[in-house]
């Protein structure tokens, strides 16, 4: 056991005029720190890919996390996958990423480009070895994981981008490890570093992505835990218990709302200072006060945070908005985002009487439904989301 | 003379913003920047009279349509 966890993130482009992604991303955590995460490709585009990249992921993903070997897994997969009338075979190329116990990394690799590796920002070349199993020809390798170490798996529409267009030969797998490697210790999330990458394809690929085009990164980092509390307690007599619970935690601390960052500054007994800048005319300005790590005002900031949140599980386009903006809702963001593993909310049930004049888009029932749609998506996000209602 | 602008949500949605960037804008325009401090501030407990302003502890209501009189009045009247 030690204090690593994987940040894990994908992103996929459709072959241009289809429904279905011909590529498939599984992935299954087994309980004792290890991870399975399979990218597979299936043959052609649309409907029929789709199934075999589908079958080939879910079948290897859970049989290597049964602790199955991998030429079992083969022979399963061959004998199983429908094969293509036209083309008389049954192919679905894939990769494998294990996590062992949080200690160790198995890279498998059947015809997709190689894993790429960052260790310490630079690209690190891993060894591996070539297996010959029923006439596939697979490279494994396995590496000891470090902090920060980032791995990132693609499909062929990666290196296929902008053939015969923008590149004569596609974007090499060589040009796409020194295209990513600037961005690799940044504190990008897997989820952002993938979807700079396929941003990047598409542009090569004119809009109109000639194959289906997936990256897949996994980011090894330290545990974080961060602290938010929002609103006053429901019963007065409990503030001093609420803001004391949320201080004794470790980890960074942010506190959204006027009359709770009020609380937080009589309990600590330091002078809250507003801002008045406005970074963005929707987003009241921050404060701040001694002691706590970020000051914004409440439900509109989290609203604006769950609808990064929503969005960042779907098409994640506003990455750049979030990444970079100065206002409270962005610094928000890249702190449960990018900055958490771990997230404790504190929860009042206080109603304010202010705001439940129906003309408001902030009444009680409005905040607790967003509490609660942000700590879904944040799950969702792999992180580990404990919420404390007073 | 310390001018304050509630910045909560409930002022916010009443047009706060406007009313800080209108006053930044006339203080600028006046040269009172020496003699007129604006800063912001979290919930007065007064919602329903947003957006709340206070010249000197004093309470007022304003809207960003009125900022431009409560200026002349308030502040530039009596600086």
């Amino acid at each position: 056991m030690n204090n690593l966890c994987a940040d894990i993130g994908w992103k996929s482009l459709n072959h241009v005029g289809e429904q279905l992604c011909g590529d498939h991303i599984e992935i299954i955590e087994t309980g004792d720190d290890s991870t399975v995460c399979v990218l597979a490709d299936g043959l052609g585009s649309g409907v029929k890919a789709s199934i075999l990249s589908t079958l080939t992921s879910k079948i290897i993903a859970t049989m290597t996390s049964q602790g199955i070997a991998l030429e079992e897994c083969v022979k399963t997969i061959a004998a199983t996958l429908p094969i293509c009338k036209v083309r008389e075979v049954a192919y679905s190329t894939f990769t494998i990423i294990h996590l062992i116990q949080n200690e160790e990394a198995e890279i498998l690799c059947y015809d997709n480009p190689d894993v790429i590796m960052y260790r310490n920002g630079k690209q690190y070349d891993y060894p591996f070895q070539e297996l010959n199993i029923e006439g596939k020809i697979i490279h494994k390798a396995r590496v000891k994981i470090q902090e920060n170490d980032t791995f990132i798996a693609m499909s062929d529409g990666c290196i296929h981008a902008g053939v015969g267009m923008s590149l004569n030969f596609g974007w090499e797998r060589k040009e796409i490890a020194e295209f990513m490697e600037t961005l690799t210790d940044v504190g990008f999330t897997a989820k952002t570093l993938s979807t700079v990458l396929t941003d990047q394809c598409l542009k090569l690929y004119g809009g109109n992505p000639g194959d289906d085009t997936t990256a897949l990164t996994v980011r090894i980092r330290s545990r974080q835990q961060i602290n938010l509390m929002i609103g006053p307690p429901s019963d007065r007599n409990d503030c001093d218990k609420m803001v004391s619970l949320f201080l004794s935690k470790g980890g960074k601390r942010i506190v959204c709302g006027g009359t709770t960052s009020t609380i937080v500054s009589k309990y600590l007994d330091k002078p809250i200072i507003p801002n008045i800048n406005y970074f963005d005319p929707e987003i009241p300005p921050t404060a701040t006060i001694e002691g706590i790590d970020l000051v914004t005002e409440g439900v509109i900031t989290i609203n604006r945070v769950n609808e990064y949140a929503k969005d960042y599980l779907a098409d994640n386009e506003s990455y750049k908005q979030w990444n970079y903006k100065q206002d409270g809702a962005a610094m928000i963001s890249r702190m449960l985002f990018e900055e958490a593993t771990d997230i404790n909310f504190y929860v009042g049930r206080a109603v304010n009487p202010a705001h439940q004049n129906p003309n408001l888009p902030i009444n009680f029932n409005i905040k607790m439904q967003l509490v609660n749609e942000l700590s879904e998506s944040l799950k969702k996000m792999g992180k580990n989301i404990k919420v404390n209602y007073f | 003379m310390k001018v304050t602008v509630c910045i909560g949500s409930s002022c916010h949605l009443k047009g706060s913003r406007r009313v800080v960037e209108g006053l930044q804008y006339l203080i600028g325009e006046n040269n009172l920047k020496d003699k007129v401090e604006l800063g912001g501030t979290f919930c007065m407990n007064n919602c329903q009279n947003g957006v709340c302003v206070t010249v000197d502890d004093k309470n007022f209501s304003v809207s960003p349509d009125t900022v431009e009189d409560f200026f002349k009045t308030e502040i530039l009247a009596k600086v």
